[in-house]
């Protein structure tokens, strides 16, 4: 059991490199489709002439007038020596100032991981038990304007509620616990709406299953059945959403921090997208990537704790 | 395989208890930091980090926080005279090419250094090994070599005359002085630097980046101290994010242009909670028309937009009263810039006349004019991040439409429409000036060689644009004063007669403030926030 564990993992850690390096090249092209290159914003930036001499001879300070193939090549190179380039703006190393302000970003999602855990599980629950009651409309009403109302809005709302009219929580700013609550719950809260919805779903289906059934004939109680059976059934599928979520929260993270003034990741993206400032986009971009490939990795190595018909599937392979 | 079986009612309870404890501690802090305040502090809310704080550099460094730390040798005050500040006095020869400063001697740096000639020389050294970087200023393009005097003297020599060399040390950068601790090794400023040392009113005393940046009073400093201890830049990046701070009192103020929306500031301001003031103007909003190719290589038509839009109705209905309704390119306490001109004012009937006149001409059951069967249609670009050029764009396309033009509009982030016009690619353009203290001089500048602003491209397609462009070269290395006024009036009244600007409003720097303040005056200044004025009263 646990070799195949192993080798699972193995594999899908062996196919990191592929993934990134196809995340690599897609940014590299897409971000040179931005009109206007970084050469010209520069120069534009500090106010003198973009001439094209001065273009020329700044392209050649950055590395954009080469080939694109050979500046791909040189940015590989530079990153598997762990030289994520220089920032064409700040002049600094780039994975300085992002690994600088990665803790912040995984801070408020972890936050608002923890908040998608402890609110979606039991309101799940709650709809799916006392289903078509006036409890499940409530919670179901919640849970659709929770998802469709747009996230800056949704932060400017909790702001104004809880920071100007109740003055619970601060505006903005990072330090304390009361600054990450409303940042986190607003990254939270569209992905706790579709949670609520998927979990009462789940239970429903699994509370109709033939198991139910018989461990009721067996005369066991209602929440023994629930708590070991239906829900531990019901976590499997829960599992994989869970993993792509922490993508998404990190992706959703880029609104947050500008409304709250979170000094994340984020944030400096959008500087870097209007500055023009590649190395940084590029960077941002491999973070995320890695991020995403070991949490799905993670979730699928629960799913497989969770369920052993995954194993044994592998096993009989 | 039984740990999973209470892995989930362990989660639960988990999570619920951290949610829990969470919510009480936090109450608890949430109330101290909006009651934090402190009288001998003022707090503002800046939307970008103030940056390295290089004096010799540019972006990422914010101007209003070079302001604080570093000086210059002589100052520009808001009426356009110039007065002195480190140099409290200078020479200019006959000739006009050479500048003579006698260094103030009670200057200290924040370190308690001394502010003398070697140190001054090994700025001036610093800046002009990076001169490329700074050639925007026509001045740098002149110095021949700066040298010592004595200790307490410098020489500025140029290599012909060249009028505004005083407005341009004026400028925030980047002939500002570091302390000799805090260059770095090789004197290399243009990277970076080792500490931000100056001789300005305040020190940074603490700085988290794209947070807070927090200044203290500087101890050493020469001038008139301030009258608060500290003062705090919080970095907050959105507008509105800006004006909840404010209002939830965790801001003392919001200072600057554009800095939250005219309609949020409107809003604060009609609240009556706090005290607001407004500068006097100190740059122009204004269209650029291009003139390269297109239906805008005619002055009529160009006049004729002009003659389209009611300009005041739509300063007032889109800035609130904040903007002044401008009709010409330059505010009269601009140098050079206060002269007669006709102004153009709202008239359809005389715009529908003059695009008759030019062939433009409506036929029988259509909406858009045509000549020769070429449509009159018009691209404008507009920032599309912009809270007023997006309204005012759309405003005018219904102008436009009431006289048979068509005006197409696209939103754009700045860099794309300002490449757009120099390639000849859209008709119009939002533009500003660069405003005081380098206004009108680098206006000129700019508008004769090809640069980041677009006039000289713009302009190509003017019967007299090389007429212009001669004059302004006159007008820059001329030493007779009468004969500079004169070359002005003819350069400004060129421009205001080909009608290549449409000038739109006069932009101010918007201020407000909480009750518990001290009055003050804003400046007319991009970089300069009178901070040293700023107080509290005793009681809040």
């Amino acid at each position: 059991m646990y070799e195949s564990t192993w080798m699972f993992s193995l594999k899908r850690i062996f196919t990191l490199p592929f993934v990134l390096l196809g995340v690599s090249i897609l940014t590299f092209v897409f971000i040179r489709f931005v009109p206007v290159e970084p050469a010209e914003v520069i120069l534009r930036l500090a106010r003198v002439a973009p001439t094209a001499e001065a273009i020329q001879a700044l392209r050649e300070e950055l590395g954009t007038d080469k080939p694109l193939f050979i500046q791909y090549l040189l940015w590989v190179k530079g990153v598997l020596q762990l030289d994520f380039g220089t920032s064409f703006v700040s002049k600094l190393p780039v994975a300085h100032e992002l690994f600088a302000k990665l803790p912040a970003t995984i801070e408020l999602a972890v936050a608002a991981f923890i908040l998608i855990l402890g609110l979606s599980i039991p309101l799940g629950i709650l709809g799916a038990l006392y289903r078509h009651s006036i409890v499940d409309k409530v919670i179901r009403l919640l849970t659709i304007l929770s998802v469709s109302i747009p996230t800056f809005w949704l932060g400017f709302l909790l702001l104004y509620l809880f920071s100007l009219k109740l003055g619970i929580f601060p505006t903005n700013g990072k330090g304390t616990l009361a600054h990450v609550v409303l940042p986190a719950l607003a990254l939270a809260l569209p992905t706790i709406g579709l949670f609520v919805q998927f979990i009462r779903s789940t239970i429903i289906e699994e509370l109709q299953q033939h198991y139910v059934q018989y461990a009721q004939l067996r005369g066991l109680k209602h929440s023994v059945i629930l708590i070991r059976h239906v829900l531990r059934n019901a976590a499997i599928p829960l599992t994989s959403l869970l993993g792509m979520t922490l993508g998404n929260l990190l992706g959703g993270a880029v609104i947050v921090e500008q409304v709250f003034s979170w000094p994340g990741l984020g944030r400096y993206l959008i500087e870097s997208i209007t500055n023009r400032d590649y190395p940084v986009v590029q960077c941002y971009v491999l973070i995320i990537a890695v991020i995403y490939v070991i949490a799905n990795l993670c979730t699928d190595l629960l799913h497989r704790l969770l369920d052993p018909h995954l194993m044994m599937k592998d096993r009989r392979d | 395989m039984r740990l999973t079986k209470y892995l989930l009612p362990f989660m639960l309870v988990l999570t619920f208890s951290l949610l829990a404890g969470c919510t009480s501690t936090d109450q608890e802090k949430g109330e101290k930091t909006t009651q934090q305040t402190d009288e001998k502090m003022i707090t503002i809310g800046w939307p970008l980090d103030v940056g390295p704080l290089n004096p010799h550099t540019y972006l990422p460094n914010q101007m209003t926080a070079q302001a604080m730390v570093y000086e210059s040798l002589v100052e520009y005050n808001d009426d356009g005279t110039v007065t002195p500040k480190l140099a409290e006095s200078w020479d200019i020869s006959e000739d006009k090419t050479s500048y003579t400063f006698h260094l103030r001697k009670d200057v200290k740096y924040s370190d308690g250094t001394t502010f003398n000639a070697d140190n001054v020389i090994r700025n001036f050294d610093a800046v002009l090994a990076n001169s490329d970087m700074h050639s925007w200023m026509g001045m740098v393009n002149h110095i021949k070599e700066v040298v010592k005097e004595d200790d307490f003297t410098i020489r500025l020599q140029l290599d012909e005359p060249y009028y505004p060399v005083l407005n341009e040390l004026a400028f925030v950068r980047p002939f500002r002085f570091l302390g000799d601790n805090g260059f770095p090794e090789g004197d290399m400023t243009q990277d970076s630097i080792k500490e931000p040392i100056g001789t300005g009113p305040w020190v940074l005393k603490e700085y988290k980046k794209d947070e807070y940046a927090l200044f203290s009073r500087n101890e050493n400093y020469w001038g008139e101290k301030p009258l608060v201890d500290q003062i705090k830049v919080k970095i907050i990046p959105d507008s509105e994010s800006i004006s909840l701070a404010f209002e939830n009192e965790e801001l003392d103020l919001i200072y600057g242009r554009g800095i939250i929306s005219l309609d949020n500031y409107t809003y604060l301001k009609d609240s009556s909670k706090y005290k607001t003031a407004t500068s006097e103007p100190l740059s122009t909003k204004a269209l650029l028309f291009n003139t390269q190719s297109g239906p805008l290589a005619e002055l009529k038509v160009r006049q004729a937009i002009q003659y389209a839009i009611n300009k005041e109705q739509m300063v007032n209905s889109i800035t609130h009263g904040t903007e002044k309704v401008a009709n010409t390119l330059f505010w009269d306490a601009i140098p050079y810039a206060n002269i007669d001109l006709a102004p153009i004012l709202y008239n359809p009937e005389k715009a529908q006349q003059l695009l008759d006149e030019a062939g433009w001409t409506l036929p029988k059951g259509e909406k858009i004019r045509s000549k020769n069967g070429q449509p009159l249609t018009l691209d404008l670009i507009y920032i599309a991040t912009d809270a007023i050029q997006k309204p005012m764009a759309e405003l005018m396309q219904g102008e436009l439409a009431k006289i048979g033009v068509q005006l197409n509009l696209e939103g754009a982030d700045v860099m794309v429409g300002l490449q757009k016009l120099m390639d000849d690619q859209v008709d119009i353009n939002f533009w500003r000036t660069n405003g005081p203290p380098t206004d009108p001089h680098s206006f000129a500048n700019e508008s004769a060689t090809p640069n980041a602003s677009g006039v000289y491209e713009a302009k190509l397609g003017l019967p007299n644009a090389k007429e212009i462009d001669t004059k302004i070269h006159q007008l820059l290395v001329g030493t007779d004063e009468e004969e500079r006024v004169q070359l002005y009036t003819d350069i400004l009244t060129m421009f205001h007669d080909e009608a290549l600007f449409y000038p739109i409003s006069y932009e101010t720097n918007n201020v407000i403030y909480q009750p518990y303040m001290k009055d003050f005056a804003p400046r007319a200044s991009e970089y300069d926030i009178p901070y040293a004025q700023m107080e509290k009263e005793k009681e809040k």
